[in-house]
């Protein structure tokens, strides 16, 4: 069932609000980015959907239930969230307890437990670090942690919140691959990111917020094409994208190969 | 004399098996703008830290071969004088803020403070910083409540107003919004017309392209790479180390050998612009 | 419009700026008095009530504390808190002396209980001697912020290292809370259940409590690395921003008759004895 939020709100106790009635669905299996400044009520979003946050008007449903009806543990059985910092998440003293966790806390049998963490370790790639300390770990492999522990948990959808910060080429590269991998087996998996080059290579649905609203929900073409969302969302285009669009090649085109195929020739002249 | 001369230098962590450089020999100069590329176990951060003093003292550890700064030997230096010789930028904005002060403004002249400039002078620094940075609308704000991207440039504010020369900056924009990193890059860019020299980690490669002059390219804890950035961002050291490449630099190396090759290899959207748009007129 | 709006908060900043060419002022007599004779005031304050028999003279010194609140300008933010603590705090004591203090003159009995007349005056001798003690406390804590009276003391010698730890330590304070709350939203991500029962968010909450100091530490770390980069281990002489005015004759003065006021109060207290 998706996830879908209608005309959703939420102000804070001392009433600023942070989101103001958006609505969108999260369907099965998709993927999907979410862009937009800091402040604009993109980490307010993602935390209504697994109801850290409920919404102060409007409902947001997951599993046909209203969240507002429901604690956050029992939605995050649904609905995994990523900290976008790693150590306010992680806190066992060994990569595997960190895992095992809540399996243990929901008393799984162990041969369920041992084949979740092994399928979790193995999309993330942190499979060499069961028995390390997180804190003697790299950020970038406690980031790895921080998602495994989550996917270890039968959730059908995952939030990433800002997972490519600070992560190199290889790192990114485990990332998609771990994306495509869920994709595959039904999971939905919802990031928000400030990287346009990550959106543009990993995302075919892309949300932009500003002000708290949502601006755009469509292709990353329709979004690259419009100057003015771009500016109202104070995103840039990927560099690609705004080299076609500041030769006046095009305005949806963003990869390399599309970018490529508009390139006009040498001049005869100089191919001589 | 070198700003910087490394001889065959390696270091392990205490704890760790494995050294985080490995024979290291480098030689960095005035007044210059080094980017360090390389992947996250490369040693980029090790290499800062020890450029930085922070190693042996910070993190102890096995340390062979030669470190000079400014022509003095590393250990040989008073750890408080190299604090004022060499100033630096961390990747994390939450810890470089003191925590003890209440206003931004306060924040910033607590460096001075320390080195004992006088009241009066430490106020037009701190001025003189805060208009060249934009923070005006801060300087009365309680540091423990700024954003990421404010931290950061409050960091950096609180580090150039005690101008020192030479400045390490560990990726300053991982945790920032595109807008807070142009702001930050444009600090760094111009710190470095006012002829400051200085190194800087980064993982945004387009925006590296534009400011460094030279790139430094780390695999794991070795140097295998350094040169003008025209010359390292468009040859093979860059697979060889496995980082990404600007964008319009692959375009053209996509286009290399058809009819559609560009005259010369661009590492920034002006210089692509610039080798395409003629071919639009005709 | 825009161009007052511009001019009205330079001039706003040139205000704030000026400020610190002066000495530091929080605009009322009372709070400018010097940090470390305001301590040495209110702790003979303190301890006057305890050599003078009877519930008269502390409860007069509690009444005094909240005059002195009031004419500090801080009466908003004392006497609320100083009720409270009276409640909480003074209630409990007086309660707990008075049941179970013997005596002659039973009041009344109340199952195994049986408070006397002389329980009830003790409990609320002790009650109250309490309160101006803890009355002292909260009152220096409203008058005088930590990071002037860490300015006096550097003034008198402390070294800038030890006043850092004293003032982040009241900082971490904070910045636990905050951890805390981060941490239980983690939890319940995670699909452990934080809301219901105690034994519940007792569950949830117990195994991060140790965690949550380690990554303190850490940042404690990570912080030190940083307070190198700004030289804090110079040993240069440090200079400071602010400045704080020296004592005036008149504190003195006032630190005078409040050790005269212990001196007679102990010796009241020798000579009255038999």
């Amino acid at each position: 069932m998706p996830i879908t939020f209608s005309h959703v709100s939420f102000a804070y106790p001392n009433g600023s609000l942070a989101v103001d009635g958006i609505s969108l669905a999260v369907n099965a299996g998709e993927r999907l980015a979410i862009v937009g400044q800091n402040g604009a009520g993109k980490t307010t979003t993602v935390k209504l959907m697994n109801g850290l946050l409920k919404p102060t008007s409007g409902t947001v449903m997951v599993d046909g239930v209203a969240t507002a009806d429901r604690s956050t543990a029992s939605i995050a059985e649904t609905v995994g969230y990523v900290f976008q910092n790693p150590d306010d998440q992680i806190f066992a003293s060994t990569v595997r307890a960190e895992m095992e966790y809540m399996p243990r806390y929901r008393k799984w049998d162990d041969a369920k437990r041992d084949q979740r963490v092994a399928r979790a370790a193995r999309l993330t790639g942190i499979e060499g670090y069961f028995d390390g300390n997180p804190n003697d770990l790299p950020l970038v492999i406690r980031k790895f942690v921080a998602i495994a522990a989550i996917l270890v948990g039968e959730c059908k959808y995952i939030v990433l919140d800002e997972p490519t910060a600070g992560l190199d080429r290889p790192g990114q590269r485990r990332l998609i691959g771990m994306i495509d991998q869920l994709e595959a087996e039904g999971i939905s998996v919802v990031t928000i990111t400030h990287d346009m080059r990550f959106v543009a290579q990993a995302f075919t649905r892309v949300i932009a917020m500003a002000n708290c609203r949502i601006v755009a929900d469509g292709t990353c073409s329709s979004l690259f094409s419009s100057d003015e969302l771009l500016r109202q969302a104070s995103i840039r285009r990927p560099e690609l994208a705004q080299l076609a669009k500041d030769l006046g090649l095009s305005d949806t085109a963003y990869g390399l190969n599309d970018v490529a195929a508009l390139i006009p020739e040498m001049p005869r002249a100089s191919q001589r | 004399m070198a700003l910087v001369s490394i001889h065959g230098v390696s270091f392990t962590y205490a704890y760790s098996e494995q050294p985080a450089l490995r024979d290291v020999s480098l030689q960095l100069e005035e007044g210059l703008l080094y980017g360090v590329i390389g992947t996250n176990a490369s040693g980029k951060t090790t290499l800062c830290s020890l450029i930085r003093g922070l190693i042996p003292l910070f993190h102890p550890g096995t340390l062979t071969g030669k470190v000079e700064i400014r022509g003095r030997n590393l250990l040989d230096w008073d750890p408080a004088h190299l604090a004022r010789a060499i100033g630096c930028v961390f990747e994390n904005p939450f810890t470089q803020i003191s925590g003890i002060k209440d206003t931004v403004f306060e924040e910033i002249a607590f460096g001075l403070e320390n080195i004992g400039v006088p009241r009066e002078e430490m106020i037009t620094r701190v001025l003189g910083v805060v208009e060249r940075l934009g923070l005006q609308s801060l300087i009365k704000k309680n540091p423990n409540e700024l954003s990421g991207g404010q931290r950061q440039k409050v960091a950096f504010a609180a580090i150039v107003a005690m101008e020192a020369d030479f400045i390490v900056i560990d990726e300053p924009t991982s945790q920032l919004d595109p807008e807070a990193s142009d702001a930050v890059f444009g600090i760094i860019g111009d710190l470095r017309k006012q002829g400051k020299s200085i190194v800087l980690v980064e993982h945004k490669i387009d925006l590296m392209a534009q400011h460094a002059d030279r790139i430094i390219v780390m695999k794991d804890g070795k140097v295998i790479g350094e040169g003008p950035t025209g010359d390292i961002l468009t040859s093979e050291i860059m697979d060889v180390a496995d980082v990404p490449r600007p964008e319009v630099t692959d375009l053209a190396l996509a286009l290399k050998g058809t009819a559609k090759a560009l005259p010369t290899l661009p590492i920034t959207r002006a210089q692509a612009f610039d080798a395409i748009s003629p071919r639009l007129s005709g | 419009m825009q161009q007052d709006a511009t001019k009205e908060r330079a001039e706003f900043d040139r205000e704030f700026v000026d400020a610190f060419r002066r000495p530091v002022s929080q605009g009322n007599w009372v709070r400018d008095i010097n940090p470390l004779i305001a301590f040495l005031v209110l702790g003979c304050l303190a301890i006057i009530p305890i050599w003078i028999e009877g519930l008269i003279a502390p409860l007069a010194m509690c009444a005094a504390f909240v005059a002195i609140s009031l004419l500090a300008g801080v009466g908003r933010h004392f006497i609320p808190g100083y009720l409270k603590l009276f409640l909480a705090v003074g209630l409990i004591l007086f309660v707990l002396r008075a049941a179970f203090e013997p005596g002659d003159l039973v009041l009344f009995r109340l199952g195994p209980l049986s408070p006397t007349w002389e329980g009830v005056q003790s409990g609320a001798r002790f009650a109250l001697v309490v309160m101006v003690l803890c009355g002292a406390l909260t009152l220096y804590a409203a008058l005088i912020p930590a990071k002037y009276l860490m300015l006096a003391l550097e003034q008198q010698g402390l070294t800038p290292r030890a006043t850092y730890v004293l003032l982040t330590s009241f900082q971490a304070i904070t910045d636990l809370a905050k951890n805390v709350r981060v941490v239980m939203d983690a939890q319940k991500s995670r699909g452990i259940e934080t809301e219901g029962s105690i034994l519940t968010r007792s569950k949830a909450f117990f195994p991060i409590i140790a965690p949550a100091f380690l990554a303190a530490m850490n940042q404690t770390e990570e912080r030190a690395v940083a307070l190198d980069a700004r030289a804090f281990s110079s040993k240069a002489p440090h200079t400071r921003l602010v400045s704080l005015r020296g004592p005036r004759p008149w504190e003195f003065g006032l630190l005078l008759v409040a050790v005269a006021g212990v001196v007679v109060s102990i010796m009241g207290a020798y000579l009255s004895w038999p």
